[in-house]
């Protein structure tokens, strides 16, 4: 499959997230676009590690040329399990407060 | 030995802190011990550095980089040759025994004045010690605002006083429009060379065009017109004898107002390459040594006189620069701070005698009453009116000489001057030693010798200022005497080397000395005679004597043509274009930030939602100007 | 190497001293001693005498300039925990991990000063930023502080999301990380616009630096979060952290700024960020009636300020920053030293307090002059720098004037702090007794200030020998 439909998949997630981030109002929502957002890229970054994989093996069939984004991938996993975490204990603290999780009643910090 | 340097200025600015940080605490002993001490410490060093100087040649000490910009640098570095280890021997030398003196002269003050004027005192010195000991212009820079700012402190330092205060301000906007001539100068050096070294300046000196060199001098001068009180920026000298009497002796006699000869004998090499700007120097000096002194004929105020008497030798000092004898001119620094500052706590010792009585004419006959007084006042008049052998009378004609060589018009008018200094010099003398007593009773009974704290640096002084002179016997007399010369030879080589030596023969200069010398004797002479039998008057004087006694209305012309204009300027700037103008606008501006201030806080609406909405706008905006930056950055270049 | 492995070891000392020692402030004299061990573990390696060498292939570099500045933050940290640290205990019960999150932002700093390609820089700045979420909710009852931690959060992540897309369209057009491969590779181009993958990711990526560091208009988060976290985080998160994106944003985008090409179109795009942040943050300052609140826009301003390292790279630039890090750092560690233990943190708070406190009046009336850049404090000469390179690099001297006039509105808001001091009426209360270690700490601090602000190169000076 040429490359360009995988950008344009990722893209469209992307600005699915973006989108989802500026319209919803629940928290949890909001962060759950986010991840979307990370997901994402790591589906960009495992279809451009693949293309340049795929290159490099033309000519060389030990290469280990593209590796590296598969590689990225598991770093951005791991620093989204951390935010999930830390994340989540925020909006549980919240919700302990205020009993809700609705981001437009954080308006106390303004002007 | 590079190490003992820093020391000198060092301990004036321990004893400036001590006394200054702990004025109220301490004893006046403590004071005075503490403020005397730390200039003799200095002046110990200043004695080794000397002797490593001769018997070495000139040691540079740099510190660190004071400013370090892009190519500039600046070192704080210190600079001990020649000339500069002259300086601090005559800065700490004649300061200690200044300090003394004080101990002894102020103290009637109470503590806490007594250490503010020793701390101020000191202070001064530190910065006349950074002026002659800086390695480059910035730090003597450094120092000549250092002392500008001491000079003020101290004509002020009876603050209570209106008039006084009057005076320190005046003198301080005197200096500080010759300072602008200094700074200036500095910027250009710096904008043509980009270093203010004095060794690279000299160095580099073949990359300044003529035309920059002589308008580097000029303004040079111009700062040392207003140091070194030189017609037109003169006036404030004579009021800065609202001083205490030892500041005018230290500050407005012997050290800081000879900073413009320093000045201008370090830059020689400069000026030599500057006819332009001698012939300039050689005029402004002799006009306000002639000036001067006619002022002085017929001033009453012991101190006036006085001050007019420095304004009039400072004079001299240019002419000697202005005509290549730069040599004469630091000799006659030299020996003008032993004879000024002699005749300097002399007249302080009177002072000190007669309650605080200025007026010669109210004096008279103090001889019987201040034997070691009078006689070292004596000795003073003597060398400052050039009597052979007497220190003035090497100086003096070294100078002369040199003015002879130049051209014999301005060696005519000089020796007209001298005349005119001797003339006032024992007029002062005279009224205030000989005859009978024209004070009151009281003062009459009170009347006392001073304490040995104020004799004895009256003593040294007599003695230095009776043999100054013999460091300098001009080669008239025999060959390879002037030790001076040879001793500051390496400072003016450069200059030396520019221009062509005319030598007059030893007859004329020998007939030129005598008929001076006569000339001098019989001023003395009838100068003794009219004024040891003055009566005191009520007669007011006429014509010119009117005009001389009022310092040729120079004051007054000042203030109409100068102070009068300002202040009709300043007034209409503040009623008008301040009030109505800037206030306006200031306010203007104020208000309209006040209010975006108040508009722009509601952007942050307290809503991530929309914080984040315009986030992406942003992010999108910037996008679009990445894409579309052609048409944009057009735009945009058109409006910047 | 030294600094990343050591902080990171520092955090899991500090974690255990939590269950170990019960004594709170033993906990604050643990944290010192450990971040003493880290300076001089850092020095170490920054004069070559011993450093801990593990092959990171490739993905770390360690060069002079980061392990001074690594220096420049451990101090101006050791200054915070000083002069905050008993506020730090006051802040909540958990004070060990408090040290403990401190000293892994540490760690993710020193990864940012020496990172050799996108994976470490990613990495550094998520280590970087994850501590500082929960440090900002650390005041669990309070709901401005849940608030202002909810909304770092949640903007922080999207800027993240932002990052990495950035990072992953430069590595489809490059195919590398590194920092130095700028060839797009031939894989993409038969993509019709492969051209335009490269630029619009570094724009992304300059676009979520600009967040970090809080550059309008992506400065939203910074008056909230700074505003509702407890103030000695905000104290640590407005200078250290601050700064240490400043050099992460410098280094990344020195070594790629070539991809933007030579146009005008990059200036351009850093002109208008550098107004907008200078407007916004001294304009916005000036309406500002509580302290703490007109100190986070005054850190927006000064980060316009920080922003001109960017604008022109020259030989000015690193000096500057390194300058104006530790100029701005020291001034603000200092004053917020001083707000956490005022009573009352608006305006009228500081009233009098020149006749109650005369030192603590004192000290930070220094601080808020090297903050509005006054001569004879550190602040003028990190302000200096800072321009001169803008008109140095060939750059553009309306932005400079623009600045300068920006500096002087600065003025009029810090001096109203000042103004309160001096010449108000009032009681100005504090709200613990203020010992004489923390007065003299004052002083020290105030007095490197100053010493940096007539002796610039006194600092410097250890960078170059």
């Amino acid at each position: 499959m040429p490359i360009q439909y995988y950008i344009y998949l990722a893209l469209s997630l992307f600005s699915i997230g973006v989108v989802g981030v500026l319209t919803r109002r629940n928290a949890i929502i909001i962060f759950m676009c986010i991840e979307l957002m990370l997901n994402a890229t790591n589906l960009l970054l495992v279809a451009f590690s693949k293309m340049h994989h795929a290159v490099a093996l033309a000519s060389n069939t030990a290469t280990q040329v593209g590796i590296e984004g598969q590689l990225f991938v598991f770093f951005i996993m791991v620093v989204a399990a951390a935010e999930v975490s830390v994340g989540l204990a925020i909006i549980v603290m919240m919700y302990r407060n205020t009993h809700s999780v609705d981001i437009n009643f954080l308006n106390r910090l303004k002007n | 030995m590079n190490n003992l340097v820093f020391l000198v200025p060092l301990f004036p600015l321990i004893g400036f802190l001590i006394n200054g940080l702990g004025r109220k605490s301490l004893a006046k002993q403590a004071i005075g011990a503490i403020g005397s001490a730390s200039i003799l410490a200095s002046f110990v060093v200043s004695i080794i550095l000397f002797l490593q100087v001769k018997s070495s040649g000139a040691i540079i000490a740099n510190y660190f980089n004071f400013i370090d910009v892009a190519s500039l640098k600046i070192p704080f570095a210190f600079q001990i040759d020649q000339l500069s280890s002259l300086f601090l021997l005559i800065i700490t030398g004649i300061g200690f025994l200044i300090h003394l003196y004080s101990t002894a002269y102020m103290t009637d003050e109470e503590a806490p004045h007594y250490a503010r004027y020793f701390a101020y005192l000191n202070l001064f010195v530190f910065s006349m010690l950074l002026l002659v000991m800086g390695g480059n212009y910035v730090i003597m820079f450094i120092g000549w605002e250092g002392v500008g700012l001491c000079s003020y402190l101290l004509i002020g330092f009876w603050f209570k006083n209106d008039a006084y205060n009057y005076a320190a301000k005046k003198a301080f906007i005197m200096n500080r429009i010759g300072d602008l001539g200094f700074l200036l100068a500095v910027f250009w050096l710096i904008n043509k060379l980009g270093t203010v070294t004095y060794g690279e300046v000299f160095a580099n000196i073949g990359k300044l065009s003529h035309q920059d060199i002589t308008i580097i001098t000029a303004l040079l001068f111009v700062g040392a017109m207003g140091k070194s009180a030189q017609l037109p920026l003169y006036t404030w000298l004579p009021d800065a004898m609202a001083g205490p009497t030892p500041v005018s002796a230290l500050i407005h006699a012997a050290t800081m107002v000879t900073a413009g000869i320093y000045m201008v004998s370090r830059s020689n090499l400069l000026y030599t390459l500057a006819p332009a700007t001698q012939g300039f120097i050689a005029i402004i000096g002799l006009a306000t040594a002639l000036f001067a002194a006619t002022i002085a004929l017929k001033q009453n105020d012991i101190k006036k006189v006085l001050a007019y008497s420095t304004v009039s030798q400072l004079g001299y000092m240019f002419l000697g620069l202005g005509v290549g004898a730069y040599t004469g001119a630091v000799f006659h620094v030299m020996t003008h701070a032993f004879f000024k500052a002699l005749l300097f706590l002399g007249a302080g010792s009177v002072i000190h005698a007669m309650h605080h009585e200025q007026d010669i004419r109210k004096m008279g006959g103090l001889k019987k009453y201040l034997p070691i007084t009078n006689i070292t006042f004596l000795l003073g008049c003597l060398a400052i009116a050039g009597v052979p052998p007497f220190s003035g009378f090497f100086s003096k004609d070294e100078i002369l000489a040199a003015a002879y060589e130049k051209n014999p018009i301005l060696y005519f008018l000089g020796v007209a001057g001298a005349l005119m200094t001797t003339f006032y010099m024992f007029r002062l003398y005279a009224m205030t030693f000989l005859g009978k007593f024209r004070g009151t009773h009281e003062q009459e009974h009170h009347l006392h010798e001073s304490p040995s704290a104020m004799t004895i640096p009256l003593t040294v002084l007599a003695i230095l200022a009776v043999v100054g002179g013999f460091i300098g016997i001009p080669e008239v007399f025999a060959k390879d005497s002037h030790w001076l010369e040879s001793f500051l030879a390496p400072v003016f080589a450069g200059s030396k080397a520019l221009t062509e030596q005319k030598v007059s023969s030893h007859s004329t200069e020998l007939m030129m000395m005598g008929v001076v010398t006569g000339l001098v004797l019989v001023t003395i002479a009838i100068t003794w005679n009219k004024f040891s039998k003055y009566e005191a008057t009520t007669t007011e004087e006429t014509g010119l004597g009117k005009v001389l006694e009022n310092k040729w209305y120079i004051d007054e012309l000042y203030n109409a043509i100068v102070v009068n204009p300002l202040d009709a300027l300043a007034g209409f700037f503040k009623n008008v274009i301040e009030k109505s103008g800037i206030d306006g606008i200031v306010n203007g501006v104020g208000t309209f930030i006040n209010y975006s201030s108040r508009q722009l806080r509601l952007i942050q609406s307290g809503q991530v939602g929309a914080y984040i909405l315009m986030m992406v706008l942003s992010m999108l905006g910037i996008l679009l100007l990445w894409i579309n930056d052609s048409t944009i950055v057009h735009f945009l270049h058109k409006i910047f | 190497m030294n600094a990343i492995i050591l902080s990171a070891l520092c955090g899991v000392v500090m974690m255990f001293s939590g269950i170990l020692l019960k004594n709170k402030s033993a906990i604050k004299y643990v944290a010192i001693a450990a971040l003493l061990v880290l300076i001089i573990g850092n020095l170490f390696q920054f004069y070559g005498i011993y450093t801990i060498d593990i092959d990171s292939k490739g993905l770390l570099s360690f060069d002079r300039t980061g392990l001074f500045f690594n220096t420049i933050i451990f101090v101006a940290t050791l200054a915070y925990f000083i002069l905050s640290g008993s506020d730090i205990e006051r802040a909540g019960p958990d004070v060990a991990e408090y040290f403990a999150l401190i000293f892994f932002v540490l760690c993710g700093v020193t990864i940012l000063t020496s990172f050799n390609g996108l994976l470490m820089f990613f990495i550094g700045i998520e280590i970087l930023s994850i501590p500082l979420y929960i440090l900002t909710g650390s005041d669990k009852k309070n709901l401005k502080s849940n608030e202002a931690s909810l909304k770092y959060f949640l903007m922080g992540s999207f800027s993240t999301g932002i990052l990495l897309m950035g990072i992953t369209l430069i590595y489809g057009a490059t195919g590398s990380f590194g920092l130095q491969s700028t060839t797009i590779k031939s894989a993409v181009t038969g993509f019709s616009s492969a051209g335009i993958l490269a630029p619009v990711g570094l724009v992304l990526l300059f676009i979520s630096m600009c967040f970090k560091v809080s550059a309008a208009p992506f400065h939203f988060w910074a008056p909230d979060v700074y505003d509702g976290a407890p103030s000695v985080f905000t104290s640590f998160m407005a200078t250290i952290v601050k700064a240490a994106g400043f050099f992460a944003f410098i280094k990344l985008f020195a070594a790629k700024s070539e991809d933007f090409g030579p146009g005008p179109a990059w200036k351009l795009i850093l002109f208008v960020i550098i107004v907008a942040t200078l407007f916004i943050g001294n304009i916005t300052a000036v309406f500002q009636q509580s302290v703490k609140r007109m100190l986070a826009y005054s850190s927006i301003a000064q980060a316009g300020f920080m922003l001109f390292a960017l604008y022109s790279t020259n030989d000015f630039t690193k000096d500057g920053i390194l300058l104006y890090t530790a100029a701005y750092s020291f001034a603000t560690i200092g004053i917020f030293s001083i707000l956490t233990k005022m009573e009352d943190y608006s305006l009228d708070g500081f009233n009098g307090l020149s006749k109650s406190q005369p030192v603590l009046a004192f000290t930070n009336t220094v601080f808020f002059l090297s903050l509005s850049g006054i001569p004879l404090t550190a602040g003028f000469f990190a302000k200096y720098y800072m321009l001169a390179s803008a008109i140095k690099g060939g750059g553009s001297l309306s932005l400079v004037i623009i600045a300068v006039l920006f500096a002087a509105v600065s003025v009029y808001y810090y001096f109203k702090v000042i103004q309160a001091m001096y010449f108000k009426e009032g009681v100005a209360a504090t709200n613990t007794p203020i010992t004489g270690n923390f007065k003299v700490a004052l002083i020290v601090l105030a007095a490197i200030i100053v010493i940096l602000g007539i002796y610039p190169t006194a600092l410097l000076g250890f960078y170059y020998f």
